[in-house]
């Protein structure tokens, strides 16, 4: 079997190599969308294993978070800003920070909720229980969201500058995709410092590690885990914003779908792992735009959702702790 | 050590369940200031469930727990930490991904003279040179042996005026648990009160000034530690002597 998927990665390779060589200046523009993909997946997939780290939960619920926060963010910027085309750069780059802090502390306080009401009460029952109420939580967001929004694609308009910020042998790297990158570095920046290096990081690097004896540190236990929600949810606002000004639009089941594949990028990394689930999170992207974007002998978009879960089953079945994942016993 | 003076700490009729299953059937035992105190008895006797009572992670249906003159029976984990109740628990739960100084630093995770820690650390390290060669190595990824000193070395690293010790001895080699008992006699005469818990009731009793033996979660015998070495119930079940 290790064979087979030698054979895949090596197949895989000849075929991406031959498009490189067939066009390197596209083959490279292409890949400036897969990291401008990979960067809003890696907010999300962040959250699923910052929660799944602490908790061993997989938190269902937070795609729709993160579709939450591509709503208020949408909502922010073109009811409240009023923000348009014709805005002026300052005051575009005020409403967006604005947005970010707005949609960041709102999801983050909304995550940390979603614990307190659903998960907190089934922490001594069986694992598939909060299993159970997680996916109970995602329907009822959903449908927080077709109450508020209805049921069509809220739109946002292209505030986003679309001219480029070098362009050279036809290679062209756009400031839309640039200014995704500067907002999702500094959020990532920021929670590498918060996990490696406070306090705060410190009691949820051993609440994950053994519950009981961080309270026996001295360590809150419930406040680290409430606490953790709260960063996922702030990853997830922040998701929502760089995914509603880059694709301009959403609706109550854009964080269904999204959802999915950030949760497939974070088990790809090895689900726990925070450096893996930024490292899942680009490979995904990257794998997506070039199998939408790629011209030579390239599935298509048709067969984007099939590839990712394709990788999924692949990565359950040959590698389950992930590219970065250790192989330790309790699984992460 | 007047028997008027109010005891360091005081279980009073503690009952303890897990779920339906009840392990402790009514404990009451004290630990006075600077006393080393023993808990004996056989597996599954509630010795373990006694430690989790006292230190939060399993509160009493019924009985109070006071420590330092203060009700404690139903204070959190976190917060029992912080009074001065420290342990080195059973099966160590060190944290496994974790080097030995990071651990060692958690366990004065809730202290808030920081400046004083690097000096505990050496006398820690002072007393377990093996954890000095170890310093960088993940926890996970070490002997028995080398886990439970650096669980009680994480235990000490809290500065405890209660100190707990879940099994000290398990799964060392004789030479260590020599070691360990030399330990635990020198950090009580640095002034740190002790609730030890051992299989190894003969070395248990040498080093402490009274002693309990419990059986299916009851006191059975209480007495100073001399008089439970003689005792000839003690030594038939306990001190493997016939
Ligand atoms: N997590 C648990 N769930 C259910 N019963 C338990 C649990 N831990 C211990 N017990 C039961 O409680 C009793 C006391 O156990 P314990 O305190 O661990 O004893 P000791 O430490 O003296 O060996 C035993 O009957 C044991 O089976
Ligand atoms: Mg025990």
């Amino acid at each position: 079997m290790p064979t087979v998927a030698a054979l895949l990665v090596a197949l895989l390779l000849v075929w991406l190599a031959i498009n490189l060589a067939k066009g390197p200046a596209y083959f490279t523009n292409i890949a400036f969308i897969g990291l401008t993909n990979g960067a809003v997946y890696a907010l999300v997939a962040l959250g699923y294993t910052l929660v799944y780290g602490i908790l061993e939960l997989i938190n269902f619920a937070h795609g729709d978070v993160f579709m939450l926060g591509g709503l208020i963010s949408a909502t922010m910027i073109s009811a409240v800003f009023g923000v348009t085309t014709k805005s002026s750069t300052g005051f575009l780059v005020l409403a967006i920070v604005c947005t970010l802090f707005i949609a960041m502390i709102g999801c983050g306080v909304l995550n940390a909720a979603i614990e307190f009401v659903a998960y907190r009460p089934l922490r001594g029952a069986p694992r598939l229980a909060p299993l159970i109420t997680a996916i109970g939580m995602s329907f009822i967001l959903e449908n927080i969201a077709i109450g508020w929004k209805g049921p069509g694609y809220t739109a946002l308009p292209n505030v986003l500058p679309k001219g480029d910020v070098f362009s050279a042998g036809g290679v062209t790297y756009t400031w839309e995709k640039l200014i995704v990158v500067l907002i999702t570095a500094p959020v990532l920046a920021a929670l590498v410092y918060l996990v490696q290096r406070t306090r705060q990081g410190k009691a949820m690097r051993a609440t994950a590690q053994d519950r009981d004896a961080a309270a026996m540190m001295g360590i809150n236990v419930n406040r680290t885990i409430s606490f953790t929600f709260l960063i996922a949810g702030g990853l997830a606002g922040a998701g929502g914003l760089v995914y509603a000004l880059y694709f301009g639009q959403l609706r109550y089941d854009s964080g269904y779908q999204l959802g999915l594949i950030a949760f497939t990028a974070a088990v790809l990394g090895g689900i726990g792992n925070l450096p893996g689930a930024v490292l899942g999170a680009l490979c995904i992207g990257f794998i997506q735009a070039f199998n939408e974007g790629l011209r030579w002998h390239s599935p298509g978009s048709d067969w984007t959702e099939s590839i990712v879960f394709s990788i999924l089953i692949l990565i359950l079945v040959f590698r389950p702790e992930g590219l970065l994942g250790e192989r330790t016993p309790e699984g992460g | 050590m007047s028997a008027t003076a109010e005891p360091l700490l005081k279980l009073d009729g503690v009952q303890t369940y897990y779920g339906s299953i009840q392990a402790l059937k009514g404990i009451s035992i004290e630990v006075h200031e600077g006393e080393i105190v023993t808990l004996i008895g056989a597996n599954g006797a509630g010795k373990s469930t006694t430690l989790r009572s006292i230190n939060g992670l399993n509160h009493p249906r019924h009985g109070t727990i006071r420590f330092r003159g203060r009700d404690i029976t139903q204070t959190a984990a976190h917060d029992v930490v912080r009074m001065g109740i420290a342990q080195s628990p059973e099966g160590r739960k060190l944290f496994p991904r974790m080097t030995v100084v990071e651990n060692l630093e958690m366990g004065a995770f809730q202290r808030k003279d920081r400046h004083a820690l690097p000096e505990d650390m050496e006398r820690v390290f002072t007393l377990f040179p093996r954890l000095a060669e170890r310093r960088n190595q993940k926890a996970g990824t070490m002997s028995g042996g080398e886990q439970q000193m650096c669980a009680i070395g994480r235990a000490l690293m809290a500065r405890p005026t209660l100190l707990m010790l879940d099994e000290p001895s398990m799964g060392l080699a004789p030479i260590f648990v020599q070691r360990i008992f030399d330990t635990i006699v020198e950090v009580n005469k640095q002034g740190t009160s002790i609730l030890l818990v051992e299989q190894n009731a003969l070395m248990a009793l040498e080093v402490a000034n009274r002693g309990y033996v419990l059986e299916t979660g009851k006191v059975a015998m209480a007495d100073d530690a001399k008089a439970l070495a003689q005792n000839d119930d003690v030594k038939r079940t306990y001190l493997g002597e016939i």
